[in-house]
């Protein structure tokens, strides 16, 4: 990974700050980090600030363990931060903000069919 | 945004009593008065408070000292003693959470595990933080209180906490630790681990202390931060006979007269109180009273009491 120094930064014009999950962890073991970074620079490099953690492994207590800095949240989305589809995601299922009825089913059918795959996998 | 948690009891504050008068303040376990009793029944034995713990160990260091330096010292360590001989609040049992914030339908079946939500900010006490959970059937609660110890061990870990229980607490481990006489270590780990209004905390708290008053082993806890709590235990439940007895044979016949004045003070209806107020008794008379009226082994004190003073007639005899 290149640690950008700040005199490269100025090559990165016109972006914006987003919050967005930064992956780490090992194979086959996804960690993310709630992250609120530089549009432009990648994913998992340099940040501003952490803001929380998405554990995606609902193997370890059963349950997805999701961190936000709330406080840090607010400042950084007042400062205009944009968000990613996937912290969308996570703040739809905290806020029940699937507004329409088609946006649910929809997601209700992938769901299933996930379910339907991994149990055909796992009989295999 | 929101509400902060409510079931968190209010401590130092009398609560009314629920029975008789109502303008009589039941006395809590913070009360100057109660807690000048227990610190003073807790003694104060430097060489157990002090006493080596298991460590790397390193070559011991002496020093030269005068007589006014080696006072000093004694001084400065009876001020560290006093440190850690700060007792661990006793709180009465949480109520378990189980606030629904929202019901959402239109989630049910989306997801197929539930999601727990933590805020990590900084400046939120503990006891005022959101953790919330989505079910997968829609419905947006609270966590429980449980579940709320856990993830915030997770995020802002506390040295000597772990986050699943440990496998200590479970009862067969527990009776091992009895009948190796660590009860101290047994209720060190658990002030550790779980908060002290938890019901695990409480219940192996009374535990400890039931198996203790079984089998007599009061001078395990005596210079410990933890006989405060046992005392106020055995008050509240009016089981002082086997300690009045223990501290009669050890002749710590002061410590005697102030639990039983402890007694008084949290039970002022009962029948020895009363007489007690009738006869201003003092000292030995008043755990005569006592012993008379409402003790379950009345028989046993009197006749340790008898022996004591025999025995402290017989000695100011012989010097």
């Amino acid at each position: 990974m290149v640690q950008l120094t700040p005199v490269l930064y100025k090559a990165y014009h016109g972006g914006h700050l987003t919050i967005r999950l930064a992956l780490g962890g090992c194979t086959k073991w996804p960690f993310h980090h709630i992250v609120a970074s530089p549009n432009k620079c990648p994913t998992d490099g340099h940040f501003m600030e952490q803001l929380g953690s998405y554990d995606p492994l609902s193997s370890s207590y059963g349950k997805k363990l999701i961190a936000l800095n709330l406080d840090q949240i607010w400042h950084c989305i007042g400062c205009g931060a944009h968000l990613s589809k996937p912290v969308e995601k996570l703040l739809e299922v905290l806020l029940a903000a699937q507004k329409t009825d088609t946006e649910a089913t929809e997601t209700r059918e992938l769901t299933s069919v996930n379910i339907a795959v991994g149990t055909r996998l796992k009989s295999s | 945004p929101g509400v902060c948690r409510a079931g968190t009891p209010c401590r130092g504050l009398c609560s009314e009593a629920e029975s008789g008068s109502p303008k009589i303040k039941k006395p809590t376990f913070m009360d100057e008065e109660v807690q000048s009793i227990l610190i003073k029944m807790t003694g104060l034995d430097l060489l157990k408070i002090f006493k080596p713990a298991i460590r790397e160990t390193k070559p011991p260091t002496y020093k030269l000292m005068t007589q006014a330096q080696l006072e000093e010292a004694t001084r400065q360590a009876i001020e560290a003693a006093k440190v850690r001989l700060k007792m661990p609040p006793v709180l009465e049992e949480r109520t378990p959470i189980n606030d629904v914030l929202a019901e959402d339908k239109i989630l049910e079946g989306t997801e197929t595990v539930k999601y727990v939500f933590t805020d990590i900010s900084y400046s939120i006490p503990h006891r005022e933080r959101f953790i919330v959970v989505r079910e997968p059937s829609g419905t947006l609660r609270k966590a429980s209180w449980e579940e709320r110890d856990r993830m915030i061990q997770i995020y802002f870990p506390k040295e000597g906490r772990r986050v699943l229980t440990p496998v200590i607490f479970r009862e067969e481990n527990l009776q091992t630790m009895y009948s190796q006489d660590r009860h101290v270590d047994v209720l060190n780990l658990c002030v550790a681990q779980f908060e002290p209004d938890s019901a695990d905390y409480i219940k192996i708290h009374h535990q400890t202390y039931e198996d203790i008053d079984k089998y007599g082993k009061y001078d395990l806890l005596r210079s410990t931060r933890h006989f405060g709590g046992m005392a106020w235990y055995f008050v509240n439940k009016k089981k002082i006979d086997g300690l009045l007895i223990d501290q009669i044979q050890r002749d710590l016949v002061d410590d005697a007269t102030s639990l039983v004045q402890l007694y008084h003070i949290l039970h002022p209806d009962g029948q020895s109180a009363q007489e007690a107020k009738e006869q201003a008794a003092e000292g030995l008379q008043l755990i005569k009273v006592f012993a008379k009226t409402e003790a379950q082994k009345g028989a046993y004190i009197e006749l340790t009491l008898q022996a004591y003073q025999e025995a402290f007639i017989s000695s100011s005899a012989a010097s």
